[in-house]
């Protein structure tokens, strides 16, 4: 490339010492001057090969939510058009300038949304099976979520292009391989969700479930069932969303319930829950603590502290350490052998913190896909 | 320089298996997991004491290479 004009400046007398000294002056200008320029170049292509895998990931994810509506679910017309109005509604949260009351709102506004989702599934549907339904339920709002992701990292990939904003750029492409593992963890929890199979998040149920086998249940709250059980001379009231649909149930409903509208006076409450691990730590690992043990928006968190410090009731937390792809991909082996170690320190929570003829509120959190009671 | 976005996943292979235990001896039996498995769901006669199993367990682990 600089032999040519090399010889050139060669024939007028230029040596190829200063050529060099030109050469490394040019290229000292151009990086010193447009540095800036050049990493917004190779952010905006870093930026925009993510773009187009999230792309891939939306697109898939909605075609095997139409699939599975239409051949598992037996959906009596097309619903493409239906699922595409689906991925676009927003759920706009309620106003936090005056935060007095702001969970009673959030969880008003929450449980619409589910009210919707799940009367849209069955208008999609007509007369489905509870399982079917709430599995087409997971894989629109799997969709739902990838499409949410792909607009905003477009939104931002082509803001930073339109104004040429290198730091806008720069935090994005930092920021696309954790969101690209996010999607990917969504995309691949459709396999799961498909096929109906226990996610990792659902080792709480799968736990509790022991406790509820055979034994008689009853509908505490929505999509959430309590069986009472005995173990050392204790009374448990044992609580799950109603499996083996793809529920959450609502457990702080059904624990204040339990408290409040029962008059159950339990000497403990013992929540189990898959927690998402830090980098480093084991899948499958178990930790032990105090409070309420639950994720999500913070509504039945909330209304299970309420519940409980109005009570003075203490909240016991036994966790069981997984990743977020982990949690909500088909169980793993690890997550499912660390049950049996995560039953037995829930006996053991049990008879040192309370004593015979104490009534005893033990809830399994978590998806309860694929697990019964 | 290198790229921010991670490349094609190198994901191992996982097989989905359910556990049935029978709820009289305790007789766990490992088979491969069949769309409708769920836990608590009744399996087959333990073939140990001809007793009622139930699922106790449905979980993935990875293909081991032959």
């Amino acid at each position: 490339m600089f032999i040519l004009p090399g010889i050139a400046l060669q024939a007028i007398g230029i040596d190829s010492n200063t050529i060099f000294l030109i050469f490394w002056v040019g290229f000292f200008f151009v990086t010193f001057f447009y540095q800036a320029r050049l990493q917004s170049y190779m952010a905006l292509n870093d930026i925009s090969r993510g773009l187009n895998k999230l792309k891939v990931m939306k697109d898939k994810s909605r075609k095997e939510a139409i699939d599975y509506l239409v051949n598992v679910g037996k959906a009596p017309s097309d619903p493409t058009q239906r699922v595409d109005q689906f991925l676009d509604y927003v759920t706009i949260m309620p106003v936090d300038i005056d935060p007095a009351g702001l969970v009673g709102k959030i969880d008003h506004v929450v449980t619409t949304n589910n009210d919707r989702v799940r009367a849209e599934v069955g208008t999609l549907l007509g007369q489905g099976s509870p399982v079917t339904i709430s599995i087409s339920e997971n894989l629109l709002e799997v969709a739902t979520s990838l499409n949410m992701i792909h607009k905003i990292v477009r939104h931002f990939y082509l803001l930073g292009k339109k104004t040429n904003s290198y730091i806008t750029l720069l935090q994005l492409q930092m920021l696309m391989p954790m969101i690209i593992q996010e999607a990917d963890a969504l995309l691949n929890a459709v396999d799961s969700f498909k096929l109906g199979q226990p996610v990792g998040d659902g080792i709480g149920p799968v736990i509790v479930s022991r406790y509820m086998a055979g034994k008689e249940k009853r509908a505490v709250a929505k999509d959430t069932v309590m069986a009472v059980a005995e173990y050392k001379g204790r009374k448990l009231y044992v609580l799950k969303a109603d499996g083996p649909m793809a529920y959450v149930g609502q457990p702080g409903v059904a624990i204040k319930k339990i408290i409040e509208e029962m008059g159950v006076k339990p000497s403990a409450i013992v929540m189990i829950d898959a927690a998402l691990k830090l980098e480093g730590e084991k899948t499958g690992e178990i930790a032990e603590g105090v409070g309420a043990a639950i994720g999500g928006i913070g509504v039945e968190k909330f209304q299970i502290e309420e519940a409980a410090t109005k009570a003075k009731v203490p909240l016991y937390a036994i966790l069981v350490k997984q990743s977020l792809l982990e949690a909500i991909t088909v169980m793993r082996k690890e997550i499912a052998e660390a049950g049996d170690k995560a039953f037995q320190v829930l006996n053991r929570v049990i008879e040192e913190k309370t004593k015979e003829g104490d009534d005893v509120v033990v809830a399994g959190i978590g998806n309860t896909l694929g697990v019964a009671q | 320089m290198m790229s921010s976005v991670p490349g094609a996943d190198k994901k191992s292979k996982l097989l989905v298996y359910t556990i049935e235990e029978c709820p009289a001896c305790g007789q766990k039996t490992k088979r491969a997991f069949t769309v409708g498995d769920y836990v608590t769901k009744d399996g087959a006669k333990c073939a140990k004491c001809s007793n009622q199993t139930r699922v106790s367990l449905v979980y993935a682990e990875g293909a081991k290479s032959s």
